[in-house]
């Protein structure tokens, strides 16, 4: 392990930039306006220049640039895009693309700031990016090792209890892990349905999104937000909210099966033989064992403080890096307690995990200037968002809509940051929370609300959702294209619910 | 036991259309059927990050296989094998496994079909996962092997693999089911060799009195094997090794000039087979000559 000792002889600056902790903050502005107009042409052959990185800048989010926050659209965009217009490229490239907009920000950010920037990388890496991946990866290896076997009969009671325990499960298996679970069951079961595009469609709206807004292990943003300081049970304030939600989409989803069901069964084929009938069971249930030792292990490591470890230089509580080993170990556990077959029955495979990790560690990178910008408040370049978004109502629609065509997970962080920066500009972070939780809970609300509700409205709003895809489609379930499924079903359905939630609680 | 139905699952590689015609030959031995078999690895169509599923790719893929496939169908035609093609989406272990007990054939044919580096084991990791897992006799094929012997590196064809089969022999019972099988190829096979190797550890843990008595009991049991195959009209010649085991076997099939090795496996427990591995498939792993399986 590199100590602070070490740190600071690869780069002089670092100890003394941790040891200020950002005290010194001085007004670079005016000069960095003069700059804002040349340096863009700078910025593609000789980033943030080498002149203004000796000059030291501890606060680096009151004097970074407005366009650096352009790595970061371009990632967010590259995953918006890429897939609608080069599939087959992304398909084998997405990785080579993250790396380079990481690229791009991470070392002119580096060569301008030294220290405070090395920090601010190693800190996300460390602290937000690394225990992220290692519960998504535990989740997933988990429940991936449950399997929901027997025959299922698709009519439209059972498919709408499938859907409601899935949304449910989501919010304590992680919205991957439940749809993972039951939607091979669920496409089974309705494998003779004629119409089965609008049944997945809701699988996605539910499980694969609103079912997980319950605790930080249902959604990727509501983790984010536990690691700087959102207490674990404060997420179910979003139950009546969660309700509604998931109430009135269930029973849409009812009405819509019925109808299609109703006009499906002249054509349908005879029901299977009563011998052939497959007894409903779950295999692999060991897992459930592990996915409790991995609620515990979160649960402790928001409970406990057992002090701070450095770790090349970035300061983490002991109770988080316990609860980072706590989850690899019961993934551990489960990949050898589980019998392959189960898995190979789910058609388990890590790819989908590792897509994550790889494009991730680009998101979160190239985040970290518009991260800072917005902790400015006032102060930093991103003032006027900051200024335009002042209502929970705005921060309800405004981090959904971006939830929507951007990743949930870092939308969630840049509007959690936008209403710090705007409430409590200048506080640390934890105590900005805290304050937050305690005298503006509202905002929290709409942008947690915001960032897992909204993650339904396109198939790259949440990591599932093209999951949910891929399985139907090879399965032999016709699914809309990126336009049909917002046009067809979620602009017409998902947004008169969200109307219906602003109407009820953010008005 | 009879092979009737073989599964031959391939990615295409340089030799394995010759791979696949040099087992012609068990049509004389009884084979009836070849499925030709193909997986499209799942990671190749689906899971596009944020994007779904590339079903166009997999209709290119399907396409392209089937049209390979139809070109190879017309040399087994030729030689009087039925054959059909199965593509899947999937993970290559698991289907290959599934579509071999769901077609109920009695041979696997997997591994590497083309040159391989001296240095390096004989099977791949796939190939090291369905030997270990199938429950069906499986054929390590080697077509083309690259490998060391006396200081030198050798280039050995296999093309013609059931004229000399070695039957490494522990006295088990997947060692008997191997006899069986190699009694039904009698119709190939020009001589047949029987071995069975004292290990070192049965070797340094009984006296001299004790060893003799093994040594004895062995060779006896070796002559019963050879009398069963010569029964059935095969030439068989026994051998009797002593030391490592493996490294045993593989002396005997390099003296007798062996062109196959065939062995029993029996299914050991995990944390077993994931530190040591069996003794036939590591024999497998380190021979040149196509090592025969059976579970």
């Amino acid at each position: 392990m590199l100590t602070i000792k070490a740190l600071s002889i690869i780069c002089p600056t670092f100890q003394e930039v941790i040891k200020k902790n950002y005290t010194e903050i001085r007004d670079y502005r005016k000069e960095f306006k003069m700059k804002t107009i040349i340096l863009p042409v700078v910025f593609l052959l000789m980033p943030f220049s080498t002149a203004f990185a000796s000059e030291g800048a501890p606060n680096i989010g009151e004097t970074l640039p407005l366009y650096s926050v352009i790595p970061f659209a371009g990632m967010l965009l590259s995953i918006a895009l890429f897939p609608l217009l080069a599939p087959k490229f992304w398909h084998h490239h997405f990785g080579k693309v993250s790396a380079f907009w990481a690229i791009v920000i991470t070392i002119p950010l580096l060569i301008a700031y030294k220290g405070a920037a090395l920090y601010e990388v190693l800190h996300i890496v460390l602290a937000d990016y690394i225990p992220f991946i290692i519960l998504l990866g535990s989740l997933y290896t988990v429940s991936g090792g449950i399997l929901l076997k027997g025959t299922i009969k698709g009519t439209p009671i059972v498919n709408t209890i499938m859907l409601a325990i899935g949304t449910a499960l989501a919010s304590w298996m992680g919205t991957t892990g439940a749809a993972m679970l039951l939607i091979r069951p669920f496409l089974r079961a309705n494998a003779n349905r004629k119409n089965r595009s609008f049944m997945v469609v809701f699988f996605i709206f539910l499980v694969a999104n609103i079912g997980g807004s319950l605790t930080p292990l249902g959604d990727p943003p509501l983790f984010l937000g536990f690691l700087r300081g959102v207490p674990f049970f404060w997420t179910f304030n979003l139950l009546p909210h969660m309700l509604v939600a998931a109430g009135i989409l269930l029973i849409m989803y009812f009405i819509l099966d019925t109808y299609f069901y109703k006009k499906e069964a002249v054509s349908a084929p005879a029901p299977a033989n009563q011998s052939t009938k497959e007894p409903i069971r779950l295999e692999g249930s060991l897992n459930f064992l592990f996915l409790l030792g991995i609620i515990g292990a979160v649960l402790m490591s928001g409970m406990a403080h057992w002090g701070e470890v450095s770790i090349l230089g970035v300061h983490r509580g002991l109770q988080d890096v316990v609860r980072d080993g706590l989850l690899i170990l019961m993934a551990a556990l489960s990949m050898f307690f589980t019998q392959t077959r189960v898995r190979e029955d789910n058609a388990f495979t890590w790819f989908p995990i590792q897509e994550v990790a790889i494009l991730f560690i680009g998101i979160f990178l190239t985040m970290i200037p518009c991260l800072k910008i917005l902790q400015a408040g006032a102060k930093g370049e991103l003032a006027f968002i900051i200024s335009a978004v002042r209502e929970p109502v705005h921060y309800f629609w405004i981090t959904g809509l971006l939830s929507a065509f951007l990743d949930n997970a870092p939308t969630y962080l840049t509007f959690l940051s936008t209403a710090m920066g705007g409430l409590y500009t200048g506080a640390p972070e934890s105590e900005a929370i805290a304050l937050l939780i305690k005298e503006n809970p509202l905002y929290l609300m709409a942008i947690s609300a915001g960032a897992v509700f909204f993650g339904a409205v396109t198939y790259i709003g949440n990591a599932p959702n093209f999951m949910v895809r891929s399985i139907a489609e090879e399965a032999g379930t016709p699914m809309p294209s990126f336009f049909g499924y917002m046009i067809k079903f979620s602009l017409p359905i998902l947004i008169l619910v969200f109307i219906i939630i602003t109407l009820i609680f953010f008005r | 036991m009879k092979i009737e139905r073989l599964l031959f699952p391939t990615k295409f590689g340089e030799v394995d259309l010759n791979s696949l015609e040099s087992l012609s030959v068990l049509k004389d031995a009884g084979l009836k059927e070849v499925i030709l078999f193909y997986v499209i690895p799942r990671e190749e169509v689906g899971f596009v990050p944020y994007g779904g599923y590339l079903k166009q790719e997999e209709e290119r893929i399907r396409e392209e296989v089937r049209i390979r496939f139809e070109d190879w169908q017309k040399s087994l035609s030729a030689k009087g094998i039925n054959s059909r093609i199965i593509i899947e989406v999937g993970e290559p272990v698991p289907n290959i496994l599934k579509i071999a007990e769901k077609e109920k054939v009695n041979l696997i044919v997997v591994g590497k079909k083309k040159k391989v580096a001296h240095d390096g084991p004989f099977v791949g990791s796939n190939t090291l996962q369905i030997i270990t897992r199938s429950k069906i006799p499986t054929l390590v094929s080697k077509y083309l092997v690259q490998f060391e012997h006396e200081g030198e590196s050798v280039t050995r064809t296999n093309d013609a693999i059931f004229k000399r089969p070695l039957l490494a022999t522990d006295w088990s019972e997947p060692s008997e089911r191997a006899l069986e099988l190699l009694i039904s190829l009698n119709g190939l096979i020009e001589k047949a060799f029987v071995c069975h190797v004292i290990g070192v550890k049965i070797s340094k843990s009984i006296d001299k009195t004790e060893l003799h008595r093994i040594e004895k009991e062995s060779k006896e049991r070796l002559e019963k094997y050879c009398e069963r195959l010569k029964f059935a009209g095969i030439a068989a010649e026994p051998h009797l090794g002593a030391g490592r085991t493996i490294m045993e076997i593989i002396r005997i099939s390099r003296d007798v000039k062996a062109s196959m090795i065939i062995m029993g496996t029996t299914g050991k427990d995990r944390l077993h087979d994931f530190f040591l591995g069996s003794v036939s498939h590591r024999a497998a792993g380190m021979s040149e000559l196509p090592t025969l399986l059976v579970p």
